[in-house]
Parts: C-alpha cells; sequence; structure tokens
C-alpha cells in the first residue's frame, strides 16, 4: 500500500479497511473487554486459593487511585467501582514496594476497617494482597480474602499466587495496549500527516474516525469475529464440526459466484 | 518469562521438614552464641531502614529513631533524585515501621535511621531505592535494612557495584529475598546476607541455607509488628524475616566492632540454629 495514492479516497478506503482488519482480528484472539478476562481470573483465583473472596483492582495513575474492577464472592456488588488512594493501607503498601504481602486479621487494623466497611459493608479476616507488576510498574493489585480452610494465607499460597498474578498481569497489559493499538495507528497516521504537508489527509482522518464503527459491513466483519473468538472456546469435535459448516458455506458461494 | 520456572520458592528451603542440621569442621565449631551476641543490646551501632519509612512515634520504638531522610525524584524524565530530610520521620504504610520495630526487639539499644525510597510516584522506585542505598553506605551506617528488590536486569550492575562498595565500606547489608520466585537484586549477591522468611516463630531462631543463594531463613509468617499510626498487625512476608538477622547483627557488631562483614556472616552461620557445634 502506497502512501502516496493517486486518490485521497484510495487511500482513505485502504486505511479504513486495515484498522477494521486489525481490530477484527484482535477480537478473535481476546475477549471483547477486559473486565470478561479479569473477572475470569478473579473467579479462579477464589477457587483456587479456597478463598471466600477475591479481587482486583487497576492503577489510575492520573488520578492516583486503585480502582476494584472485578469482584468474586463476599462484597463482590459492592466494592466494583469503589476507590481507594494508593497510599491507603495494605494495598497501598502493595502498590508503592512491588512486594505482596499477608496480613492475618486485618479486623484488628481499626483504620482498615473502618475504611473499607464504610465502603462495601464487609469486612474481610485474613487478606493476601500481590502486586500485578509489568515491567517493574504495579499496574494493579489481586487479593484474596478470607482463606477457608485456615487462619491465615501463608508463604506457598504468596508464592503460587504470585505465579499466578505474573500471567495475570501480562494478559491484561496485552489486552490495554490491543484496546489502545487501533487508537495508535490513527495517531501515528495523524503524525504522517502533520509531519508532510503534501499529504492531505484531514477528510481521511475524519472518514476514520466517524465511520469505521458506524458501517454496517464493519459491524458485521466485528460480529463475524466475535463468533470466530467463541469458536476458540469450544471443545475439539466443537470447532471442528464448526470449521467444517463453514469450509462447506464457503464452496457453496463460491460456486454460485462461478455459475453467475 | 522463561526464568521463573528454574528459580526455587524461596522460602520452601525453610519449611520445617526441609530444614537440614548440619555439622561444621574446624575452629568455626567453636564459636557460640553467647560470644557473638550474649549481653549485647546494639549500643552504638547505626541501622538504617530503606524503607517505606518509620513512624519516629511509634510507642514500640520507644524514641530510637535518630533521623529520617526521604529520596524524591526530580528533573525532566524524573529520572534524577535528591535527598530531603523528614522529620519528624513518617511511614507511607507501616512497611519500615513494623521492619524497625523488629530490630528493636532484638537490639533496643541499636539507632534507628529511616531511609524512605517509596512514593506516590511509582515510576522510578528502582533508581530512588538505589539511592537511598547509596545515601546510607555514604552516611557510613554499621547495618542497612533491605526489604525491597528490583528484578529487573538492566539494574544489575547499579546495585551490584553498590552492595561492592557496601561490603569494603565495612556495611553489613541484609536483604530480604522476593516473596516471588524471581531474579530479586541486591538481595541473592554473593556479598548481601539473604533472608527468606521459616515457619518458625522463635525471634532468636534461624537456620542457613547450605544451597544459596538465599542463605538464611528467620521468622517471617503471622508476625505480630508494629504499623503505620501506632497501630499493630499480623503479617506474613520474606521481608519481615530480614529485620530478625538485622537485629541480630546489630548486637554482633555491637559486642565486636572489630567484625568486618565477611566474619559477620561467618558468626551468623556459625550460630544458627540448624548447626551442630561443639559441645552439642
Amino acid at each position: 500500500m502506497s502512501v502516496y495514492p493517486s486518490q485521497d479516497g484510495e487511500l482513505s478506503k485502504q486505511l479504513r479497511q486495515l484498522v477494521q482488519i486489525f481490530k477484527a482480528s484482535a477480537r478473535t484472539i481476546l475477549p471483547t473487554s477486559s473486565q470478561d478476562l479479569l473477572q475470569s481470573i478473579v473467579d479462579a483465583a477464589a477457587r483456587l486459593f479456597g478463598a471466600a473472596a477475591a479481587s482486583i483492582a487497576l492503577v489510575d495513575e492520573n488520578h492516583q487511585v486503585l480502582r476494584f474492577e472485578v469482584a468474586h464472592g463476599a462484597g463482590q456488588q459492592d466494592v466494583v467501582g469503589q476507590e481507594i488512594s494508593i497510599d491507603a493501607g495494605i494495598a497501598g503498601y502493595v502498590v508503592m514496594t512491588g512486594n505482596p504481602i499477608a496480613v492475618a486479621d486485618v479486623r484488628k487494623d481499626p483504620r482498615f476497617a473502618q475504611e473499607f466497611a464504610e465502603k462495601t459493608g464487609y469486612v474481610p479476616g485474613s487478606i493476601l494482597a500481590m502486586p500485578l507488576v509489568w515491567n517493574d510498574r504495579v499496574i494493579g493489585v489481586m487479593e484474596v480474602l478470607d482463606k477457608i480452610d485456615a487462619p491465615s494465607f501463608g508463604m506457598q499460597d504468596m508464592e503460587l499466587l504470585g505465579i499466578f498474578a505474573h500471567q495475570a498481569a501480562i494478559a491484561i497489559r496485552q489486552s490495554q495496549q490491543v484496546e489502545n493499538l487501533g487508537d495508535a495507528i490513527l495517531m501515528g497516521i495523524k503524525e504522517l500527516c502533520e509531519g508532510s504537508p503534501s499529504l492531505e489527509l484531514g477528510e481521511v482522518l475524519t472518514s476514520l474516525s466517524h465511520e469505521v464503527d458506524e458501517d454496517q459491513r464493519a459491524q458485521d466483519l466485528m460480529t463475524l469475529a466475535d463468533l470466530l473468538y467463541a469458536f476458540h472456546q469450544f471443545g475439539d469435535s466443537e470447532r471442528k464440526l464448526a470449521l467444517e459448516v463453514l469450509t462447506a458455506f464457503r464452496d457453496y458461494v463460491r460456486s454460485k459466484q462461478v455459475s453467475l | 518469562m522463561s526464568s521463573m520456572s528454574n528459580q526455587p520458592a524461596w522460602s520452601a528451603q525453610f519449611a520445617q521438614d526441609a530444614i537440614r542440621e548440619l555439622e561444621i569442621i574446624g575452629p568455626i565449631r567453636e564459636l557460640t552464641r553467647e560470644w557473638a551476641w550474649g549481653g549485647s543490646n546494639g549500643e552504638g551501632v547505626r541501622v538504617a531502614v530503606v524503607d517505606s519509612g518509620i513512624d519516629q512515634d511509634h510507642p514500640a520504638l520507644e524514641g530510637r529513631v535518630q533521623k529520617g531522610v526521604v529520596v524524591e525524584l526530580e528533573g525532566d524524565g524524573l529520572n534524577q533524585t535528591r535527598i530531603e530530610e523528614a522529620d519528624p520521620s513518617r511511614d507511607l504504610c507501616g512497611h519500615g515501621t513494623a521492619c524497625a520495630g523488629i530490630i528493636h526487639k532484638l537490639a533496643p539499644q541499636a539507632e534507628l535511621y529511616s531511609v524512605g525510597v517509596l512514593g506516590r510516584d511509582l515510576t522510578g522506585r528502582a533508581i530512588q531505592f538505589a539511592a537511598g542505598l547509596r545515601w546510607a553506605i555514604e552516611n557510613e551506617v554499621d547495618v542497612i535494612n533491605l526489604s525491597l528488590s528490583t528484578s529487573r536486569k538492566e539494574y544489575y550492575a547499579l546495585f551490584h557495584e553498590l552492595t561492592d562498595e557496601a561490603y569494603f565500606k565495612n556495611v553489613v547489608l541484609v536483604s530480604a529475598v522476593n516473596n516471588v520466585p524471581v531474579p530479586s537484586y541486591p538481595s541473592l549477591y554473593s556479598s548481601v546476607i539473604s533472608v527468606a522468611a521459616s515457619e518458625c516463630k522463635d525471634p532468636w531462631t534461624y537456620y542457613y541455607n547450605p544451597f544459596p543463594p538465599v542463605e538464611f531463613g528467620a521468622p517471617g509468617m503471622d508476625i505480630e509488628v508494629c504499623w503505620r499510626d501506632k497501630s499493630t498487625c499480623v503479617v506474613t512476608g520474606n521481608s519481615f524475616a530480614a529485620p530478625h538477622i538485622a537485629g541480630i547483627v546489630a548486637l554482633i557488631r555491637s559486642k565486636h566492632p572489630e567484625l568486618r562483614p565477611f566474619e559477620i556472616k561467618t558468626v551468623l552461620f556459625a550460630c544458627a540454629s540448624n548447626i551442630q557445634r561443639e559441645g552439642e
């Protein structure tokens, strides 16, 4: 694809298609929202660690807070969306140091209990808080609360949750980057325009930002991408059957086109 | 990170059923705890806690915090640091106070110095940490307690240089290893006394590990500690094991100020709870 086309309309069309294809292929690989991913992580963590509750809060550096994104178990309805300052209490310690910590009885810490109870109506007993670290930056905190068959979380729990959290952080970061990458492509094109006055791509940019999601064809492509993602989750025999059906449909359509 | 699967789980080596009794031979065998630190209370020894700060008014610390500094980031890219006095010294989250409290319980007359290296800006962690460590080394404290580490390879050389400097300047570094099995700088350098959590609760019980890089195990599980705002907390983590060793090192240095860092490590080794000594 040449950057210096003979017609702006042609370039506009090509760029639009490129971004559409990119977004569609991203959606076939990852869940449509990082919320789904985070929810599945806390659900798995609670089960794995035999905990009554689990949550993930992500760092919002602009506002210097931790925002609870997902929760599982006791208090889950109320905790999502709550924000706490990144220098507050146990979660704050984890964010600032990048170290995990296990506390045996948070109810004994009057400050913790008050802050949490006010926001959620749920005050945990034992807590294991683990940083989600990407490239030496703490991007969030995962907590598992109230170990079911023991009074507190131990070192083995900490080590296991650490490995789990490491993978979770990678997945979270990747899904954030993919969401941002579409925007990054647009930014790149914008910079290209600004750097080369002979290119008149203002109209292209306008058409890209307005039309990509409104076009019916683009929406259909997204729906198809979602279906392909769903296929990923099938078992082997279901996926094989889906492939056979789609292949047969493609061959049918082609045969019809040839006969026209 | 493929290296993760090759790293041991640090504290598993100090699980009760993993601890091995070790025999040592030669004159080192004659070292006893009584000789090493019997009757010592840490007097005259300066211990720096490089951490989140220390709440100097916490009643459990009994006024032993002498001075506090904080490392702040500055410059256009926030890639430079400056040292500011913190008067009074305050703890951002409680962890530094917890470490100071453990050291104080073991060595009640040791002087405590707070070096705060954390901040709300999360980008500069490793350089703030390095700057705080450098301050403590340049100010010639006797023992430095470290509960932080970085796993970024690009800082390997910087921390190695700092720990070498400490070693040759007669400063003993005691560092907690990371709680998860990733590379942990500077904890795992050979000149540093590296510590992980054991299952034992007795503050005077610690173990030597014959399979380093983590060399010592000390109490770090369900430990009652002082926390921020004059409160207390029951916590678990490798970072609470290091101050147990730092406190004992302070006692040794108070009683035997002539000992160099390599001799201190030998004394610690010879007096470990899993070492069979002469006449025992």
